[in-house]
């Protein structure tokens, strides 16, 4: 992806004479051109195939328009959709409930231990949500759960469960805190870019702390909370391992597990499927509508190139008891979960229990020298979820930048565009990949390359709405400076914009990087021997009833991204460092205070 | 104990080390290289460097020991081998039919009616093993072109946890006791093949009064019938139904408290299939590969990760064999239709 500045004499001369816009029109349909054709390639010709199978015929392979009318005559296919977007909305409200929240306690006041609580909220996100189900499981399991154990302990042996995990709420509960960390990582990197003129003024004029967050702080970053709580829907909608291991159990079918039963049957029905994700479709869009109502033409802009104070606001007595609520949140998708899982992958055979002669590292040994398979899929992870993560962001972030400054007509289509992927369940848009390049002249079958692209398109939607909303809070006048200063469009989104959105961006190369580490489903057709991944080792495990090696490789996984994370955070801080001081001008910008510390 | 030092050796006693140890077989290594170097098949499989495998059948693990076994005793050809559930790995090739790319030599599944599609759109290549005479007689000669073979024997019956159940139920018919209620987990007929099996064998026994009454005992219904396993060693149920016969043993012998019981009133028998495709990049090599399966060395493999021998002449594990079990097979070119009938009345009936 290159974006081109020109700064030649010539074109300097000539841009004094002539609107900047249509300066250097090579350059800018370069650079259009490239997003357009990538865009394209990741997002239009894959779901172009999804929806051409929506109207086929599994049978018979004729056109036809049956799925649909399938779908809408068919009270079997209906109330999986209502499940479905039950599931979601409670899951968005979830997320949004405590992310939010969360996020204004670790960027914006005194809390102790923020950055523990950002890694430990981290931690959570990079646990796949069926093994985060898995380990709760382990928990709440109606007869056999840990804490329903301990519950009967207390209250007599012929005390009902307790908890009961296998349940609409249970599955709400694991989707909802599992997508806890999309919110908290957009608002908290919308809060972390927030300058505090406005809270300073209504401290002044007197209101205190909660009345300013809520009437100042929060409505600030409203652009990111609605985007978070739109991703966190599209989440409840598209995840799929914990309704089918929550709900299946109940019968309570949802449109995810739904899918799985059409690839199921025989022949399998994969162009019903196709049309069963475009009611998805369909209502994702309304909330985007709704989104564009919210929104309208209210102004988010905190920064403007004025200066701005690092101050956080002081908890006073409220400090220790906001950590312990802020504690609650790992303790539910992290320690608890991970303690079951890592007490399970300790032991030999984990029907035994714990004892002495049944703890063994043996597993982890397994994981990691024991089969051969795990070396290749290891490196593939790491290496394929690197570039997708780069190009996802890369893109992501021209085509927010595209869109939110109006950049060429019709920019809007191509947020629109860069939306799709994620609203489609990663085994539909398998099948679109795989029917895009298994032909001439584009045939990638089998290569590392299709893996790349099919995950960088799939999260291609989190980096735009991520780069969206942190656009949103920087103001256009730095950048109309460097225009009125000779600058080309490139060269200032490149040294104004980019480095504005600082930390930002790192953080939004974490929020894909990590879902693709995790990410399964979207791979399922393309992956081959040769390019295998983590993730499917682990599944295939699962599915061959290896528990102790699911929760040792798990366990792994999980060590292995937040090594990267750790890595990550030396980083963090100086990209954040060096934009205080060039934002502010002063040459010794006082770090502490906007790092997330 | 004996997996880790089978595995080291793999990786470190190099070939003479592997073909010892997972051949298991009088006379040397060497001795039966030489044999191999000899055979026409393997000298043109050879030629063609490479072997391509889509497998379900088996879980990773057996199936990783058979693809290293193959290497050993045939150096020089590469083995790719994409291990996905039955369906995906079917839905895949079907997927790479349609667009006419030829990546897969040797398909294994665990559902005959992949077979009888590919061998109708005429997408396979026949093949007869010369180790095929070994096969147990009830599996010979699946089909009579030679298109495909018996790839697994896999066995769906009951099983429980020993140190909860004094006397587990001995068949189908007594899962339907009043003890059972509430006690019972199975896998679901939507998402496992095996399951769905059963539902179509238990429909062919005892009609639908018996789903009925199955409904009313409230089983805990996961996805796989591996979920069997894991809510009878986890203790959320004590006894499963529709429940994998060799995983259960497997775990049982890695030291967990379950154990499994072969019903009175037939354990449902299904047969894993394989076939060469008509446009297998490398035929030679994914013949050579479809005898090696009934060779000795793959079902002492077998044999040791507690699955049913594809040969006559090698028991299974603690001496079991296929003669001291009663069993039954769905047969029937009908199954398609009898099987989404059963998901059905399942879905009515058991929830």
């Amino acid at each position: 992806m290159g974006v081109i500045s020109t700064d030649s004499p010539d074109s300097a001369a000539a841009a004094t004479a002539r609107p900047a816009m249509a300066r250097v029109p090579l350059a800018r349909t370069l650079v259009f051109g490239a997003v357009a054709l990538l865009l394209f390639l990741l997002v239009v010709l894959p779901f172009g195939w999804v929806l051409n199978n929506s109207v086929h015929d599994d049978l018979t392979g004729a056109w036809t328009l049956g799925n649909y009318a399938r779908i809408f005559q068919s009270a079997d296919l209906l109330e999986p959709l209502f499940n479905s977007l039950l599931l979601a909305v409670a899951t968005a409200v979830i997320a949004v409930g405590i992310g939010v929240p969360l996020a204004w306690l670790v960027s914006r006041t005194d809390l102790p231990f923020r950055r523990t609580i950002r890694v430990l909220t981290l931690t959570a996100f990079v646990t796949p949500s069926f093994i985060g189900a898995t380990g709760w499981i382990l928990l709440a399991a109606p007869n056999s759960g840990w804490l329903n154990a301990l519950w009967r302990s207390l209250a007599g042996t012929e005390a009902g469960p307790l908890l009961n995990i296998y349940s609409m709420t249970g599955a709400i509960f694991i989707c909802g805190i599992y997508t806890v960390p999309y919110s908290f990582t957009m608002v908290s990197s919308a809060l972390d870019e927030m300058a505090v003129e406005l809270e300073d003024a209504a401290a002044t004029l007197g209101s205190g702390t909660l009345r300013t967050m809520l009437s100042i702080t929060i409505p600030l970053v409203t652009p990111a909370v609605i985007a978070s709580f739109i991703l966190s829907f599209i989440q409840g909608l598209t995840l799929f391992g914990v309704p089918a291991f929550l709900l299946t159990p109940t019968g309570i079918p949802v449109v995810t597990t739904k899918l799985a039963e059409f690839y199921q049957l025989f022949p399998p029905e994969i162009f019903l499927a196709a049309a069963y994700c475009m009611p998805l479709l369909l209502v994702t869009a309304m909330l985007f509508w709704m989104r564009r109502r919210i929104l309208g033409r209210k102004q988010f802009v905190t920064i403007s190139g004025k200066s701005r104070a690092g101050r956080r606001i002081a908890l006073g007595a409220a400090r220790w008891p906001a950590f312990g609520a802020a504690l609650l949140l790992p303790l539910v998708s992290v320690f608890l979960p991970y303690a079951a899982l890592l007490l399970v992958s300790l032991t030999r055979a984990w029907g035994q229990g714990l004892s002495w002669e049944n703890l063994s590292l043996y597993w982890y040994w397994w994981a990691l020298f024991g089969n051969s398979e795990t070396h290749t899929a290891i490196v593939n992870s790491l290496l394929f979820s690197t570039l997708a993560a780069t190009l996802c962001v890369m893109l992501g972030t021209v085509v927010a930048y595209i869109v939110e400054r109006r950049m060429v007509f019709g920019a809007s289509l191509f947020g629109a565009v860069a939306t799709v992927p994620i609203i489609i369940p990663g085994i539909v848009m398998s099948v679109g990949f795989f029917a895009a390049y298994t032909r001439a002249p584009l045939n990638l079958y089998g290569t590392p390359l299709l893996l790349v692209a099919a995950f960088a398109a799939t999260f291609l939607p989190i980096a735009y709405a991520h780069g969206g909303s942190i656009l949103k809070g920087i103001g256009p006048e730095l950048e109309r400076a460097a225009r009125s200063l000779g600058a080309g469009e490139g060269r200032t989104f490149l040294s104004i914009t980019i480095p504005l959105m600082g930390g930002g961006l790192l953080s939004g190369w974490f929020l894909v990087f990590i879902p693709i580490i995790r990410e399964l489903s979207v791979a399922v057709f393309l992956i081959t021997p040769k390019t295998n991944v983590m993730t499917t080792l682990i599944y295939n495990a699962k599915d061959g009833g290896n528990y102790e090696a699911v929760c040792a490789m798990s366990v792994l996984l999980l060590l292995i991204t937040l090594a990267l994370v750790a890595a990550a955070g030396p980083l963090t801080r100086l990209t954040t460092v060096r934009r205080t001081s060039r934002k502010t001008g002063r040459k010794s910008a006082p770090a502490e205070g906007v790092l997330p510390t | 104990m004996m997996e880790f030092s089978r595995r080291r050796l793999l990786q470190t006693g190099g070939l003479v080390g592997t073909a010892l140890v997972t051949g298991g077989l009088a006379g040397t290594a060497f001795s039966r290289i030489a044999a191999a170097a000899d055979d026409p098949l393997y000298a043109a499989a050879r030629k063609e460097g490479a072997l391509t495998l889509y497998w379900g059948s088996y879980e990773q693990q057996t199936m990783e020991a058979i693809r290293d076994a193959f290497k050993a005793k045939y150096p020089g050809i590469e083995v790719n081998l994409l291990r996905q559930a039955s369906q995906t790995v079917y839905t895949r090739l079907r997927m790479e039919l349609q667009s006419g790319v030829h990546e897969c030599d040797s398909l294994g599944t665990t559902n005959l009616l992949h077979y009888t599609e590919l061998k109708k759109i005429g997408a396979l290549a026949p093949f007869e093993p010369v180790d095929g005479v070994h096969i147990p007689d009830a599996f010979r000669n699946l089909d009579p072109d030679k298109m495909y073979h018996v790839g697994a024997i896999s066995l769906t019956s009951i099983n429980y946890a020993p140190g909860k159940v004094q006397s587990p139920p001995q068949s189908w018919q007594a899962l339907l006791e009043d003890q059972w209620q509430g006690k019972i987990t199975t896998g679901s007929p939507a998402f496992s093949g095996d399951v769905a099996n059963w539902v179509v064998a238990i429909r062919r026994k005892y009609g639908d009064d018996f789903l009925r009454a199955f409904g009313k005992q409230k089983p805990k219904v996961g996805q796989s019938n591996v979920d069997t396993v894991t809510d009878i060693l986890a203790g959320e149920r004590v006894v499963g139904s529709g429940a994998p016969f060799s995983y259960t043993l497997t775990q049982k012998a890695a030291g967990n408290p379950i154990d499994v019981v072969a019903p009175s009133d037939d354990a449902i028998l299904n047969l894993g299939v394989t076939g060469i495709l008509a446009k297998a990049p490398h035929p030679n090599a994914a013949r050579l590969f479809t005898n090696f399966l009934y060779s000795t060395e793959v079902s002492m493999i077998l044999q040791k990760n507690y699955w049913p021998t594809l040969r006559k002449d090698v028991p299974w594990a603690e001496g079991r064999s296929l003669d001291q079990l009663k069993w039954t097979r769905n047969t029937g070119d009908d199954l398609g239709p009898e099987v989404a009938e059963g998901i059905a009345k399942w879905k009515e009936l058991v929830r």
